[in-house]
This record gives C-alpha cells, structure tokens and sequence, in this order.
C-alpha cells in the first residue's frame, strides 16, 4: 500500500516535470543554446574554412588555452561605419517612434471617446492592415516615393514643386516605412489604456475649474504613461533592428544595423563581426527594456504599497 | 456616453488622417494591379493580365504552398507547446529554474529579427557540421517558427489563463476530476477561443516572416516571403501588386466574417443577459 | 429560522459530536500564518459558521478542509478518516464556490451530473440522480440553459444541486450569499438551511455577514487573525459575548471601561469614570478585586425614560446629542456629565415625532441587573 503511494507520488511529480520540461528544452536548444553559440563566435577570429571562424580553446603544450579575440569589439568601438550604424538606428528608431506617439494617440484618444458600438470597428481598422503581409504593405510604399512615382506626380500636378523630389532610398523613406508599418502597435496599447480612463475623473477635474485642454494636460496624460511606454517599446525595439524596411525603402545611405550584421554575414561572410554587432545590439536594446522594467516595477510597487 | 467626452474636430481630424494614412497605399496598390502597362505608376488601362501570369508562375506558387506547410505546421506544435508553457507559468508551484523559464519563454518577445535569426543560423550550421549533414531547408524554418511565434502566443494563452477563474478547475477537482482531467475537460474548452486566436496569432506570423526564413533557409527552400522580398528588391512589380490585392481581399473577407461572427454572438449574449432577467 | 438539531437529533454519539474534527490545524503561506493552531469539532448534521473579517483566516480553513491548500501541521479528520493527505477529488466533501464556478460551457444538467460522472456512475442512475437535485432546487425546466442564460438565484441553485449530487459527507458553503443582492439573500438562506436540513448533511459555512451566520447557523465560530475566538450557538455569541472584540463584532454595544468595587458570591460592582453611579451585576463572576474590566452593554438592553427611574440599580443621566431613526426603533446617543456617549434604542411605539424625544432632551437611561456582560480588559 505504502510503496504503491510513493510509486504514484513518483509518477505524479514526474508527470508535473515532464510538463515543464518539453517547452523548456525546446526554448534551452532552440532560444538559450544558440544564442551562446553567437556569444562564443563573436569572440573568434576569421578564418578561410569551413566553418569560417576559429575555436575559443586550443590544446597546446598539455594546456588548454582560451583565446578570446576581443578585435571585433574594438572595431565596434572604432569604426565609423559601425558606429555611424548605431546612432542612425536609434535615431531612426526613436524619431520614427515620436512620429507614431504623435499620430497613434490622438487617433487612440478618438477611438475610446467613441460610442462603444463604432468602437470596435474602429479599432478593427487599424489592426486589420497588419494582418496584410508586413513586407507587401512596404512594397506599397515603393510605387509611391519613387521619383517617378504617385506622391512626385501628384505634387507635380498641384504645382508645389518643380523638380520631383528624391524621397525613395532617402532614410526619409525609411521613417515613412517603420512609422506606417508600427503605427498599430502605439495605437493599440494606448487605446487598451486611454478606454479604461474613468470619466469621472475629467468631470471631477472640470467641475473643479480646470477648462478641456488643461483636464487632458494635467488628468488624462499622466494616467496613460503607462499605454505611452508600452507603446513606445512596442514601436522602438522592433524598429531598431529593422532590417527589412531599410533594404526596401531606404536604399545604401540608409545605414541602419539590421543590414550591417546581414551584411557582415552574407556579404564579408565575417561570421565573428556578424555575432559581434548582434551582440551589442542587444546590449543597446537592453537600455530601454531595463527602464520600461524599472518603470513597472516601480508602479506596482507604488500598487501595493 | 455624455456629450462632454465627445472629441473635437482636431480628433476626429486625426482619426480621418491616419486611417487615410494606413488604406491609402494598399488602395493604391490595389488599382495598379488592374494596370495594363508594366510600369506601376502609368495607368494604361484594364486588365487582369498581372493575375494570370501570377497563377503562371510556377516558382511563385511553390514558395505559397511552401509557407502554407510550414506555418500550418509551426503554428500547430507553437500552439501545444506555448500551452503547456502557459500552464507551468500560470499554474505551477514555483520550482528551481522557473525564473529561468519564465525569461526564455519571453525573451523572443523583444528579440530583434536579425538576432534570432543570426543566432538559429549559428546553431542549425554547428548541429550539421557535426553531423556532417545539411539541415537546412523547410525543417530549419519550422523549428525557427515554432520558437518565435511560441513567445507570442504563450503571452496570449497566459493572459487567458490568468483571467481564468481559478474556482472553475478547483471545483472540478472538488467534484472528483483529477488534474488531468480538469485539464482536458475543463481548462482546455474554456481557453479554446484563446487557443484559436494564438493558433491564428502564429500561423500569420509565421507566413509573415522574412527575415528569419532567409537567415535559416537554404537553398532547397522558399517561403512566399521570401519570394517576394527577392522580386520586389529590384523595384516595384505588377505581379507582386495581383499577389498583394488577392491578399488584401482574402484578409478582408475573413475581417469581414469575423465581425459578423462577433456581432451575432453579441447579440445573442444580449438576449440571453434579458431571458435571465425576465425570470430573475 | 436557525436550524434546531436538537429536535431533529434528540441524541448524539461521541462520534457523531466530532464528525468533523479540525485538530491543531496551522496553515502558514511564506512565514505569514493564516490559519494560528485552530481546533474545531463539528457535529454531524450541523451547520456551522466560520465567521470573521477579510483575512481572518476562514477560507484558508476551509480550502484546507476542501483539500485545496493542505495544512502545514494539525490534521482534519471526517468521520474518523484522516483528510490530510487526499487530494480534493478523493475526498467525500463538497463546496459550493463564492462565484458558483459552474462550468460555462456545459448545460445545467452537464454541471450537476460532472461529479456523479468522474465517480463512473452509469449513465440510467446519473440521469435520475441529476432529475433528483434539480427538482430539490426546483430547477428542472432549466436544465438545458448554460450558465450565463440563468439569473444569480438561478445559479445559486444550480450550485449548490452540483454540490449535494454526489451526497457529500461534508458540505462546504464559501460566502453562499456573497454574490447575491440584499432582497434575494434573506429568501435564499431560508430555502438553503432548509434544503440542506431535509438532506441532512452536514455543512461548514464562511461568512463574513453576521447576520447571515446567525439566521442559518445552528453554531457560529467567530474568527480573527487566523485564531478562533468564540465557538457558540448564535444566542451565545450575542448575549454571552466572551471578549470586547466578540462583543464588538455582532451587533452593536456600549463598552464601557471600570474596575471591580465588590467581589461578592450574588453580586458584583463595578466602579467607572464613564458613571456616576457604581454598576450593579446581579451575579458573581470569576474576577478580583481591583481587576480592570470591560463592561459590554447592548444597546436595546438600555431603558430611555424622561423621569428618575425609581427602582433600578443602574441609572444615568445625560442629553441626547443624535437620534438615528431605523424607522421600527431610533438609537439615541445620549451624552453623560462625564463626556462618555452610550447608544440606548428606543421603540418607536407611537406614530407623531412630537410625542417622543428630541435632540438636547435630558433623558435617564436604565438597565438592569443582568443586562450587561463584565470582559476581562
């Protein structure tokens, strides 16, 4: 009797681990294991092989010897063109993340002011393009910046310019792509939080004196910072290692550094540099992501409390 | 709702702006695939030539049914084990590691494409320089699908389950279920609208997904995606504009269902709410 | 209406007073204690009541008791079977949940027929079985609504005939009126107390509405901060309140703070700074002299007269400085020279405001020897 109980004890604590583990294991081999292996590569060197980059440990002398090439770091660190990529990025990333918070939260704003019956389907339109395929709605894009393309002919037609405007493969083309192809991503967590704003709150703050425009500055803004941050990362972090968007719209001078790694990849086929910039990409990512978190932590703590 | 929440015209404006903003271009995109003359911005007149050449193009056609096998396929096995991740998260005990767990569940999530896809290529080239086989092809893609679509939707089956009143699944066990059996008798037909959404939440990223298709994939496979990022790299293409606009409509009519699905439910939720109160 | 079970058991059995037995039960989550060392023996066929406060530590007991949360030491016995290691879906007791948690996606019959199906009942008997308890909750031309198609009432019923099906050893109610509006609840505690008194089963319920624990409990046990404080009938807990915070959890009572004068075998006296006049007990009580205690007095138990009361022991006089008007009856709050207020109700037997006091009337409040409770300080 006893021994049976301790048998279906067994079994029973086995079956819970048997749960845990399948998705563990598969998130260790496929999420955990390869990104040490880019950790390791990235402190390699080149070589002409297959494959193209040396081992960390050597045995020599009946030693084992770990070299860690730190020159990709350092190159990193140096090199204009890696550099130049960095600070493009973030400045892509974050200009185009402004324009969405400029554009998505008033349209959110709208949105939740509406009658709950046409607030669906509103909401409804501004998912529904994502669901269309994320590079074709780039592509549309491409007929219309091009230099003979709609935007130029119609400015041509109406007489506000003379000469088209170069627009296509310009970084300019590259922020009307990642603003067009995020904006629903900033709408849709401030509209999940501007909905849930108690109204009684803005009539508090009207029957206290306080006239819209200043209810809205001193009322409805600061109780939807948490909509604006997650907003905000949802649109930044995708964007800052956008690879797509560049490569389509905004052409070579649009040097961002999603295509710098694919380029050291598939270009130099420098798989060390290649696993260097992912790297500190991730690192750079790490800054926004650890303030979003502080930010959080901090507001449920203030719950709790 | 009173009057005084209404939003202005400078609201309203924006509303009208951003959604001419986010139509616009697919409208565009739209009209020119019914364009007869190859160059996309000169309109030539009317045809349907662009769309028979697209059911000609043999290469084209594979790559779609080539997406179709992999994010049918990812989105099954994302969907069993984003569930079973879902679960741990939301109802097991804490157990060593379960910090662990709960960050490589998530961590896809802000994952730059690039980086995922860089770090999959590494690992499927290690594994087949030691194996001495190639492993590239359409069994890379599935697996990299199955690990960044699984993130997303653990993230929608655990809000689910979270919201889930617990004393359901205790009153089952109450009644003698034991938690197998809650599991599959109760838990699961619950969350099954949930399990739907994350299924359709993976099998669109998965069909979505370009980069991380042309990072993983060798030669031996193309994913529609893939395809197309090719074709339109070397500028816009009237078969690519028949392609979209056949995509654009399938999304809208499945829109369209959805809402009519949504609204007879609502109105059934409605009339059932009055049938409970007239007896109350 | 409380159920009586002395009438309908004129007779007990050792076994049958400890057909629950809770013995030294401690449940601590993370160093906080929620359950302090709890010892309970509930009778057989009674329905007893956990009553306390959010966080009092009753629905830690009885989610111990339904087996959700398993006791860090103490054990449960039910009927002399050991509880604490079976897991919920073996043991012989069922609970009707706060939120009723029926099914949503099963018809009312697949909801009251679920445990008699995980018990591998045959189809025939199940059928039956499930027909039985939906006529005892007179739900019958229901059972083919899902759950969202039924009112709160509806549900409730629905609830508890799941819960009774599979004939529990032991009936767990958690909060069974929580979810209900006012008008319902006094309509549904009846015909629940007198369901489960026709079935006879034997029924542990948590509550944190007082009067819901004293109109369908045969014997409440009062709780605070994981401990117990008083276990009683509902008479006992009113009138022989044992501490100030029992005294102060039902109803309402002037507390008022002295010392013992007299220690006497037939009385005892009680001096106050509230009072000018010494509190005359009619009775001895376990006390010493110079002991500081507290003196509980119940409101209703207060007379209100306009002249000197000539024969009570126990008199004050003092200003009402605020009338509550409940319509039946007012509580005044009435100011003594001392500065202490006491609350005295005052039927309201006549029908114009003229005739009955008002605010700033001088008034003598009365009571009499055995009107109070004297609780250690």
């Amino acid at each position: 009797m006893n021994t049976l109980k301790r048998w279906l004890n067994t079994a029973k604590s086995h079956s819970r681990w048997a749960v845990i583990s399948v998705p563990y294991l598969w998130m260790l081999l496929f999420f955990a294991v390869p990104f040490l292996i880019v950790l390791k590569i990235s402190f390699a060197y080149q070589v002409v092989a297959i494959p193209p980059y040396t081992g960390l440990l050597e045995l020599a002398d009946q030693s084992v010897l770990m070299k860690l090439n730190l020159t990709n770091y350092l190159q990193l660190m140096v090199e204009d063109k890696y550099i130049d990529a960095y600070l493009n990025s973030i400045q892509i990333a974050g200009i185009s993340t402004l324009l969405c918070l400029l554009i998505g939260y008033p349209m959110a704003y709208t949105i939740a002011r509406l009658p709950p019956t046409s607030r669906n389907i509103a909401l409804m339109l501004v998912i529904l393009p994502s669901w269309i395929s994320f590079l074709i709605r780039i592509y549309a894009w491409m007929g219309i910046l091009q230099t003979n393309g709609l935007l130029n002919k119609l400015l041509l037609g109406i007489g506000i310019i003379d000469t088209p405007l170069r627009i296509m493969n310009t970084p300019l083309a590259a922020y009307i792509g990642i603003v067009y192809a995020y904006l629903p991503f900033m709408i849709l967590p401030l509209y999940a939080n501007l909905v849930k704003l108690d109204l009684r709150l803005l009539e508090a703050a009207y029957d206290l004196g306080a006239r819209p425009w200043k209810a809205f500055l001193t009322i409805t803004l600061p109780l939807s910072r948490r909509g604006i941050v997650a907003g905000c990362m949802l649109v930044m972090i995708p964007a800052v290692g956008e690879y797509v968007i560049p490569e389509l719209l905004g052409g070579p001078s649009t040097r961002m550094i999603g295509r710098q790694l694919a380029n050291e990849f598939f270009v130099a086929g420098n798989w060390p540099m290649a696993s260097a910039v992912a790297i500190v990409m991730l690192l750079l990512l790490m800054v926004p992501i650890l303030i979003f978190n502080h930010i959080q932590g901090k507001e449920m703590e203030g719950r709790l409390t | 709702m009173s009057s005084l929440h209404r939003t202005g015209l400078f609201g309203k404006g924006m509303l009208g702006f951003g959604y001419a903003f986010l139509y616009l271009p697919i409208l565009i995109l739209i009209i020119f695939s019914f364009n007869s003359s190859r160059i996309s911005t000169v309109w030539s007149g009317f045809s349907f030539k662009w769309y028979i050449a697209l059911f000609k193009d043999d290469a084209m056609l594979n790559a779609a049914w080539v997406s179709l096998k992999v994010a049918f396929a990812s989105a099954t096995v994302s969907v069993i084990l984003a569930t079973l991740a879902a679960m741990v998260l939301t109802r097991f005990r804490p157990f060593r590691g379960r910090t662990l767990f709960g960050a490589l569940i998530t961590a896809p999530l802000v994952m730059p494409e690039v980086v995922t896809a860089l770090s999959l290529l590494l690992m499927f080239t290690t594994v087949s320089g030691f194996f001495g086989t190639s492993s590239k092809g359409m069994l890379s893609i599935f697996l990299a699908h199955v690990t960044f679509t699984m993130a997303f939707v653990t993230v929608v089956l655990s809000s689910r389950l979270a919201e889930l009143d617990k004393s359901l699944e205790e009153a089952a066990m109450d009644l003698g279920a034991n938690r197998v059996k809650v599991f599959f008798v109760i838990t699961l037909p619950i969350i099954m609208p949930a399990l739907v959404s994350g299924w359709l939440l993976a099998f669109t990223l998965s069909l979505d997904d370009v980069v991380i298709a042309s990072f993983v994939s060798g030669p031996s496979a193309t994913t529609l995606p893939m395809k197309i990022f090719s074709t339109v790299r070397l500028g816009p293409n009237p078969k690519i504009n028949a392609l979209a606009s056949l995509l654009v409509m399938l999304v809208a009519q499945a829109a369209v269902i959805g809402w009519y699905i949504m609204q007879r439910q609502e109105k059934r939720r409605l009339r059932d709410i009055q049938l409970a109160l007239k007896e109350g | 209406m409380a159920a009586n079970p002395e009438a309908v058991r004129p007779e007990r059995s050792a076994a049958d007073e400890r057909y629950v037995f809770i013995d030294d039960v401690t449940k601590e989550f993370d160093g906080f204690v929620a359950v302090d060392d709890v010892s309970l023996s509930i009778r057989k066929g009674e329905i007893f009541a956990l009553l306390g406060g959010s966080g009092c530590g009753k629905s830690t007991l009885l989610r111990c008791l339904a087996g959700f949360e398993k006791p860090t030491t103490g054990r449960i016995l039910l009927d002399g079977q050991p509880m604490n290691d079976l897991p919920p879906y073996e043991r012989p007791i069922n609970m009707m949940f706060q939120s009723y948690a029926l099914f949503p996606h099963m018809t009312v019959e697949q909801n009251v027929a679920f445990g008699l199906k995980q018990d591998g009942m045959p189809k025939p008997d199940i059928k039956r079985r499930v027909e039985e308890m939906l006529n005892l909750v007179q739900m019958v031309k229901f059972a083919g609504r899902k759950p969202h198609q039924l009112s709160g009432g509806q549900q409730q019923r629905v609830a508890l005939a799941r819960s009774l099906a599979k004939s529990p050893k032991l009936l767990l109610l958690d909060e069974p009126m929580g979810a209900l509006d006012k008008k319902l609840r006094s309509q549904m505690q009846l015909e629940l107390v007198n369901i489960v008194e026709k079935l006879g089963v034997t029924c542990v319920m948590v509550t944190h509405d007082q009067e819901e624990a004293m109109t369908m409990a045969t014997r409440i046990a009062l709780m605070d901060s994981g401990r117990i404080r008083q276990v009683g009938t509902p008479d006992e807990i009113y009138e022989q309140p044992t501490s100030r915070f029992a005294a102060e959890f039902i109803g309402s009572v002037n507390i008022i703070e002295g010392v013992i004068k007299d220690d006497e075998k037939d009385f005892v006296t009680i001096q106050s700074a509230a009072l000018a006049h010494l509190i005359h007990i009619g009775h001895g009580i376990s006390g010493f002299e110079g002991q500081r205690v507290n003196f509980a007095l119940r409101p209703e138990k207060i007379t209100v007269t306009k002249d000197e009361p000539a024969d009570a022991h126990n008199k004050a006089q003092g200003v009402i400085e605020d009338i509550a008007y409940f319509g039946s009856h007012s509580v005044f709050h009435v100011r003594l020279p001392s500065g202490t207020r006491l609350m005295a109700h005052f039927a309201n037997r006549k029908r114009w405001a003229s005739e009955n006091f008002t605010w700033t009337d001088k008034v003598w409040l009365s009571w009499g020897d055995n009107a109070g409770v004297v609780l250690p300080a």
